[in-house]
Protein backbone atom coordinates (compact mmCIF):
# COMPACT_ATOMS: atom_id res chain seq x y z
CA UNK A 1 0.00 0.00 0.00
CA UNK A 2 1.52 3.31 -1.08
CA UNK A 3 1.96 5.93 1.64
CA UNK A 4 0.02 8.42 -0.52
CA UNK A 5 -2.99 6.10 -0.61
CA UNK A 6 -2.83 5.53 3.13
CA UNK A 7 -2.71 9.28 3.75
CA UNK A 8 -5.54 9.92 1.31
CA UNK A 9 -7.72 7.38 3.12
CA UNK A 10 -6.79 8.71 6.55
CA UNK A 11 -7.73 12.24 5.47
CA UNK A 12 -11.05 11.09 4.04
CA UNK A 13 -11.91 9.09 7.15
CA UNK A 14 -11.02 12.03 9.38
CA UNK A 15 -12.97 14.51 7.23
CA UNK A 16 -16.37 12.80 7.50
CA UNK A 17 -18.20 11.71 10.65
CA UNK A 18 -20.03 9.07 8.60
CA UNK A 19 -18.12 7.83 5.56
CA UNK A 20 -19.19 5.07 3.19
CA UNK A 21 -16.72 3.69 0.65
CA UNK A 22 -18.93 2.08 -1.94
CA UNK A 23 -19.55 1.21 -5.55
CA UNK A 24 -20.95 4.29 -7.22
CA UNK A 25 -22.00 7.58 -5.68
CA UNK A 26 -24.91 8.79 -3.58
CA UNK A 27 -26.57 10.09 -6.71
CA UNK A 28 -25.71 7.00 -8.78
CA UNK A 29 -25.08 3.93 -6.63
CA UNK A 30 -23.91 1.03 -8.77
CA UNK A 31 -24.36 -1.85 -6.33
CA UNK A 32 -27.30 -3.06 -4.31
CA UNK A 33 -25.38 -3.02 -1.03
CA UNK A 34 -24.16 0.54 -1.60
CA UNK A 35 -27.74 1.65 -2.29
CA UNK A 36 -28.92 -0.24 0.81
CA UNK A 37 -26.26 1.52 2.92
CA UNK A 38 -27.31 4.93 1.59
CA UNK A 39 -30.96 4.19 2.40
CA UNK A 40 -29.88 2.88 5.80
CA UNK A 41 -28.21 6.18 6.74
CA UNK A 42 -31.04 8.22 5.21
CA UNK A 43 -33.18 6.81 8.03
CA UNK A 44 -31.06 8.50 10.69
CA UNK A 45 -31.11 12.11 9.48
CA UNK A 46 -27.39 12.80 9.88
CA UNK A 47 -25.14 13.92 7.02
CA UNK A 48 -22.94 11.24 5.47
CA UNK A 49 -20.46 11.00 2.61
CA UNK A 50 -20.22 8.28 -0.05
CA UNK A 51 -16.90 7.86 -1.83
CA UNK A 52 -16.91 5.76 -4.98
CA UNK A 53 -14.09 3.20 -4.96
CA UNK A 54 -15.51 0.88 -7.62
CA UNK A 55 -12.94 1.45 -10.32
CA UNK A 56 -9.93 2.19 -8.09
CA UNK A 57 -8.44 -1.23 -7.40
CA UNK A 58 -5.28 0.01 -5.60
CA UNK A 59 -7.47 1.99 -3.20
CA UNK A 60 -9.85 -0.93 -2.71
CA UNK A 61 -6.92 -3.18 -1.86
CA UNK A 62 -5.50 -0.59 0.53
CA UNK A 63 -8.88 -0.24 2.22
CA UNK A 64 -9.25 -4.02 2.54
CA UNK A 65 -5.76 -4.25 4.01
CA UNK A 66 -6.38 -1.41 6.49
CA UNK A 67 -9.75 -2.75 7.67
CA UNK A 68 -9.13 -6.52 7.31
CA UNK A 69 -12.49 -6.55 5.48
CA UNK A 70 -12.61 -7.77 1.89
CA UNK A 71 -15.79 -6.22 0.55
CA UNK A 72 -17.44 -2.92 -0.31
CA UNK A 73 -19.30 -1.03 1.08
CA UNK A 74 -17.08 -0.13 4.03
CA UNK A 75 -18.46 2.21 6.68
CA UNK A 76 -16.50 4.45 9.04
CA UNK A 77 -18.18 6.39 11.85
CA UNK A 78 -16.13 9.00 13.71
CA UNK A 79 -12.94 7.48 12.36
CA UNK A 80 -13.79 3.92 13.45
CA UNK A 81 -14.50 1.09 10.99
CA UNK A 82 -17.89 -0.64 11.40
CA UNK A 83 -18.01 -3.04 8.44
CA UNK A 84 -21.33 -2.67 6.61
CA UNK A 85 -25.07 -2.86 7.29
CA UNK A 86 -24.70 -6.50 8.36
CA UNK A 87 -22.98 -5.02 11.44
CA UNK A 88 -24.87 -1.71 11.63
CA UNK A 89 -28.40 -3.11 11.38
CA UNK A 90 -28.17 -5.07 14.65
CA UNK A 91 -26.62 -1.95 16.25
CA UNK A 92 -29.57 0.10 14.96
CA UNK A 93 -32.07 -2.38 16.41
CA UNK A 94 -30.37 -2.42 19.81
CA UNK A 95 -30.32 1.39 19.90
CA UNK A 96 -26.51 1.35 20.12
CA UNK A 97 -26.14 3.13 16.78
CA UNK A 98 -28.50 5.99 17.65
CA UNK A 99 -26.45 6.62 20.81
CA UNK A 100 -23.17 6.47 18.85
CA UNK A 101 -24.45 8.90 16.21
CA UNK A 102 -25.81 11.32 18.78
CA UNK A 103 -22.47 11.27 20.60
CA UNK A 104 -20.58 11.67 17.30
CA UNK A 105 -22.62 14.64 16.08
CA UNK A 106 -23.54 16.14 19.43
CA UNK A 107 -27.23 16.46 18.60
CA UNK A 108 -30.26 14.26 18.21
CA UNK A 109 -31.33 13.87 14.58
CA UNK A 110 -34.08 16.03 13.22
CA UNK A 111 -36.96 13.57 13.46
CA UNK A 112 -37.93 14.31 9.87
CA UNK A 113 -38.90 11.30 7.82
CA UNK A 114 -36.84 11.14 4.59
CA UNK A 115 -39.12 10.25 1.71
CA UNK A 116 -37.42 8.34 -1.10
CA UNK A 117 -39.02 9.61 -4.30
CA UNK A 118 -38.06 6.79 -6.59
CA UNK B 1 -20.79 -19.44 -9.65
CA UNK B 2 -20.37 -21.72 -6.67
CA UNK B 3 -22.40 -24.55 -5.19
CA UNK B 4 -23.80 -24.26 -1.67
CA UNK B 5 -21.84 -27.34 -0.61
CA UNK B 6 -18.56 -25.69 -1.64
CA UNK B 7 -19.35 -22.64 0.47
CA UNK B 8 -20.16 -24.87 3.44
CA UNK B 9 -16.91 -26.79 2.93
CA UNK B 10 -14.89 -23.58 2.80
CA UNK B 11 -16.48 -22.37 6.04
CA UNK B 12 -16.07 -25.72 7.78
CA UNK B 13 -12.37 -25.76 6.86
CA UNK B 14 -11.94 -22.79 9.21
CA UNK B 15 -14.87 -23.39 11.56
CA UNK B 16 -15.25 -27.16 11.88
CA UNK B 17 -18.33 -26.99 14.15
CA UNK B 18 -20.13 -24.46 11.97
CA UNK B 19 -23.76 -24.99 10.99
CA UNK B 20 -24.30 -23.08 7.75
CA UNK B 21 -27.48 -21.95 5.95
CA UNK B 22 -27.22 -20.50 2.46
CA UNK B 23 -29.79 -18.62 0.40
CA UNK B 24 -28.88 -17.87 -3.20
CA UNK B 25 -30.44 -14.57 -4.21
CA UNK B 26 -28.50 -14.16 -7.41
CA UNK B 27 -30.52 -12.96 -10.32
CA UNK B 28 -30.30 -14.71 -13.70
CA UNK B 29 -29.03 -17.88 -12.08
CA UNK B 30 -25.46 -16.60 -11.71
CA UNK B 31 -25.21 -18.27 -8.29
CA UNK B 32 -22.83 -15.63 -6.91
CA UNK B 33 -24.96 -13.54 -4.49
CA UNK B 34 -25.67 -15.28 -1.20
CA UNK B 35 -27.13 -14.82 2.27
CA UNK B 36 -24.92 -16.90 4.52
CA UNK B 37 -25.90 -17.66 8.13
CA UNK B 38 -23.25 -19.35 10.26
CA UNK B 39 -23.67 -20.78 13.76
CA UNK B 40 -20.50 -21.67 15.64
CA UNK B 41 -19.08 -21.82 19.15
CA UNK B 42 -15.98 -20.10 17.79
CA UNK B 43 -17.93 -16.82 17.73
CA UNK B 44 -18.62 -16.86 21.45
CA UNK B 45 -17.38 -13.72 23.18
CA UNK B 46 -16.26 -12.04 19.94
CA UNK B 47 -17.58 -8.72 18.64
CA UNK B 48 -19.96 -9.12 15.70
CA UNK B 49 -17.52 -7.49 13.28
CA UNK B 50 -14.84 -10.06 14.17
CA UNK B 51 -17.33 -12.90 13.77
CA UNK B 52 -18.00 -11.66 10.23
CA UNK B 53 -14.25 -11.30 9.59
CA UNK B 54 -13.87 -14.99 10.48
CA UNK B 55 -16.46 -15.94 7.87
CA UNK B 56 -14.93 -13.63 5.26
CA UNK B 57 -11.52 -15.16 5.93
CA UNK B 58 -13.02 -18.62 5.41
CA UNK B 59 -14.59 -17.73 2.05
CA UNK B 60 -11.81 -15.31 1.07
CA UNK B 61 -10.55 -17.38 -1.87
CA UNK B 62 -14.06 -17.56 -3.40
CA UNK B 63 -14.52 -13.81 -2.92
CA UNK B 64 -11.15 -13.02 -4.52
CA UNK B 65 -11.71 -15.15 -7.60
CA UNK B 66 -15.30 -13.98 -8.02
CA UNK B 67 -17.10 -17.28 -7.43
CA UNK B 68 -18.86 -15.31 -4.71
CA UNK B 69 -19.67 -11.77 -5.86
CA UNK B 70 -21.60 -10.60 -2.83
CA UNK B 71 -22.43 -12.08 0.54
CA UNK B 72 -24.82 -10.92 3.22
CA UNK B 73 -23.61 -12.47 6.46
CA UNK B 74 -25.39 -13.39 9.66
CA UNK B 75 -23.44 -15.00 12.47
CA UNK B 76 -24.79 -16.59 15.64
CA UNK B 77 -22.53 -17.50 18.54
CA UNK B 78 -23.39 -20.85 20.05
CA UNK B 79 -22.49 -21.69 23.62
Amino acid sequence: MSPELKTEIEHEVAAHKILVYGKGTKAAPRCGFTLETIEFFNRFGYPFEVIDALDNMPKREALSELTKWPTLPKVFINGTFYGDTDILEPMAQSGELAKLLEATFGYAPADKQTINLR
Amino acid sequence: MIEDASIVALIRDSLPDARVEIVDWSSFGTRDHFNITVRSRAFAGKPLIDQHRMVYDAIGAALKDGRIHAAQLKTIAED
